[in-house]
């Protein structure tokens, strides 16, 4: 009967993890296929990996387009966590009755979609533009500064806050450690494996982030990878296998910065605090 | 600690400083104030943006000082693009040009009709097919300078035809019924299916209704024409008639209507010129083509044997630099024949400039079609197509049509289907 349930389980779970990294795998051996085979459905690996590879580097602006968005992710995740630890570290450890209310209000915001607010805020930075083009439309800062705090990422560090031990705090008052002393120097050492959560979800949510740079960014230089790969598919006969081997080269950052991070990312959600 | 903070900020000043500098760099995708430049704004490299380089190559003899920016998006993030960017009333960082598909032209002209460069006097607009005009103007100012024909006609693989015992010009003036009785008899003959459909995508409905003259919806271009339009409900029923004769091969995307055709699977498929290129590129198959002109409808009165499918035109935005876009635009695809010629030889795009059609180009025998004349065919529909006016919500009636045909083919009666799909389009488009 065990062993029954014990092989139910396993054949469950064989079943999901086939489902869910199938799609991935195709991606993989599609990108080193002919466009015909790919849209025929061959799913074993082909030998085009070299001529899709320099059709792709012949062709396209690839390198400009990583750059982009690396610069974009790497700065909005840096600013983000800095902005949103000390917002959900003050929302936590100096508790009152209206900030509370603040806190409701900023959840609120979580609730309404992207799209909703971005006429209003392509207006704002139509008029920024006029004031400092530098930061207005068709820059990267333009890109930036939306997403530089969201309220689930305050949300989220207000809840790990919850599990710091406050005589901490006590203890480095004591020791005559100014406030921002005790939160750069016994919160952030102390919290690292909630940072490195937010940072994957934030550097994963901005690197993929699609809408707002590409209604913000016009120059085809500033072109982030997620609007290079949405003009690969546009022409009357896209090439499958170039496609393919474009997004398995976007999908390599999120990647590499997930595995790296990846023990530190399961602590951090599941509770930081030992 | 400290030293991990300090390498935190470097790392967010040197980003930040690679980033402004590369704004003040390049600010090429706005209309900046120097008017010595303009923006184009097009999609598909093999297609449109292709005939841009031709136009600009042209230009460049005729203004030396004018660059023209053409600068390569999808249709979607286009159309995207343009509507945040009219919606919020800020012009920065529109293109002088766009290229904007007719089904999508009159919702971008009346909803921003301020947003839009009048170009009636930049070009002559009785030059050019008549259908055309009617997606690019408003209260009879043009607004658009029309550019590739969507005329639409039957590709026909001849050696299928040949084997079930027809010929090409067994294909002429015929009704859909006749076309689906030789799709019957090819089926039986070589088994290869007669047609190739995607069930979300209705273009065969759209083609037979505007075959008739008539459109989703009225003249106007704002009231749904769902019920009680004849046109219609024939071609639904011709729809279901095609359904059920077993002769059709489904496909999901683009990559699988192509593949259908270039492996041989399927005989003949109804639609735009433009669909010439995917064909041919399947050199094997040089030879055994040919193009009929389209079917019509056999009950509704005034149906002809063209109609439109797809096809886009130009338009000038209201922003600085605006006359030298309009005249760019004028200087080209408005009166150049020559550039015409150019198109379909090295582009395979045809133009509706109606001028253009006595070119050479027009004229040359198609080896792979067997030598049929048939880029001087297309030209002949394109002048015949009837003038509609797609209006502000032909896709949004397609999404419900979409899901009502699906009702209608499963068993519910078609006056309900369009009643229904009438009510659902009248909610939604006031």
């Amino acid at each position: 009967m065990d062993k029954l349930k014990k092989f139910l389980t396993y054949l469950f779970l064989s079943v999901a993890a086939v489902v869910s990294i199938f799609p991935f795998l195709w991606m993989i051996s599609s990108a080193t296929n002919k466009s015909v085979d790919v849209t025929k459905g061959k799913l074993m690996p082909g030998a085009f990996l070299g001529e899709n590879l320099k059709k792709v580097l012949d062709t396209i602006d690839i390198g400009p387009a990583l750059w982009n968005s690396a610069k974009i992710s790497v700065t909005t995740t840096i600013i983000a966590l800095l902005i949103a630890s000390l917002a959900g570290y003050g929302f936590e450890i100096f508790r009152s009755k209206a900030k509370d209310r603040i806190f409701s209000i900023l959840l609120l915001s979580m609730m309404i979609p992207f799209a909703a607010i971005m006429v209003p805020l392509y207006r704002m930075f139509g008029g920024i533009s006029k004031v400092i083009p530098a930061i207005g439309i068709d820059t990267m800062t333009a890109v930036i500064l939306p997403s530089v705090t969201t309220a689930f990422l305050i949300f989220f560090f207000r809840q790990n806050t919850k599990m710091f031990p406050k005589d901490m705090l006590e203890a480095g008052r004591i020791d005559g450690l100014n406030e921002l002393g005790i939160f750069f120097r016994i919160y952030v050492p102390t919290m690292k494996t909630t940072y490195a959560a937010a940072a994957i979800i934030t550097f994963m949510s901005s690197w993929n982030n699609y809408l707002w740079p590409l209604v913000v960014l016009q120059s085809p230089e500033k072109r982030t990878i997620p609007l290079l790969i949405s003009n690969l598919g546009s022409s009357y006969a896209p090439d499958y296998g170039v496609i393919m081997l474009v997004i398995l080269i976007a999908t390599l950052p999120t990647a590499i910065v997930f595995f790296l991070m990846q023990k530190h990312f399961v602590a951090g959600m599941t509770g930081s605090v030992k | 600690m400290k030293k991990l903070l300090v390498l935190l900020f470097a790392t967010v000043l040197v980003l930040s400083a690679c980033s402004s500098k590369s704004d003040n760099g390049g600010n090429k995708g706005g209309n900046a104030a120097d008017t010595s430049k303009i923006t184009v704004w097009a999609w598909d490299p093999n297609f449109n943006i292709k005939a841009l380089n031709l136009a600009k190559e042209d230009y460049a003899a005729k203004d030396s000082k004018l660059t023209v920016d053409i600068i390569e998006n999808a249709q979607n993030d286009i159309v995207q693009k343009l509507n945040t960017g009219m919606s919020s009333g800020t012009t920065k960082g529109l293109p002088n040009i766009v290229l904007i598909e007719d089904y999508r032209a009159q919702s971008f002209l009346q909803a921003y009709p301020d947003m839009f460069f009048d170009l009636s006097s930049y070009f002559k607009a009785e030059d050019f097919a008549d259908y055309k005009l009617g997606p690019t103007s408003v209260d009879g100012k043009h607004y658009g300078l029309p550019f590739d024909s969507g005329a639409a006609g039957v590709f026909v693989r001849t050696d299928y035809l040949k084997e079930a015992g027809y010929t090409l010009a067994d294909m002429q003036d015929i009704t859909w019924e006749q076309y689906i009785e030789i799709g019957k008899k090819v089926k039986e003959k070589t088994g290869k299916n007669w047609i190739s459909l995607d069930p979300t995508d209705l273009s065969l409905i759209r083609m037979m209704t505007q075959s008739t003259g008539a459109w989703y919806l009225k003249e106007d271009g704002k009231t749904a024409n769902i019920a009680g339009n004849e046109a219609m409900k024939e071609a639904f029923e011709v729809y279901e008639k095609i359904m059920k004769a077993n002769i059709v091969k489904p496909h999901a995307d683009w990559s699988q209507l192509v593949a259908n055709f270039n492996s041989g699977d399927v005989a003949s498929y109804p639609t735009g010129n433009w669909f010439m290129p995917s064909i041919a590129a399947e050199a094997s198959q040089s030879g055994k083509w040919g193009v009929a002109p389209l079917p019509k409808l056999s009950k509704t009165p005034n149906s002809v044997h063209a109609a439109s499918i797809g096809g886009s035109s130009f338009y000038v935005l209201n922003v600085p630099g605006k006359e030298k876009a309009a005249e760019f635009l004028g200087a080209t695809f408005g009166s150049d024949s020559d550039l015409y010629q150019k198109l379909i030889t090295e582009v395979g795009a045809i133009g509706t400039y109606k001028p253009a059609a006595a070119g050479d180009a027009y004229k040359q025998p198609n080896e792979f079609f067997g030598g049929q004349k048939v880029v001087e065919d297309f030209a002949k529909w394109t002048a015949e197509v009837p003038k509609v006016n797609f209006g502000m919500h032909t896709y949004a009636i397609e999404d419900i049509l979409v899901v009502e045909m699906q009702n209608f083919l499963n068993g519910k009666k078609l006056d309900q289907v369009l009643k229904d799909a009438q009510s659902q389009a009248d909610a939604q488009i006031k």
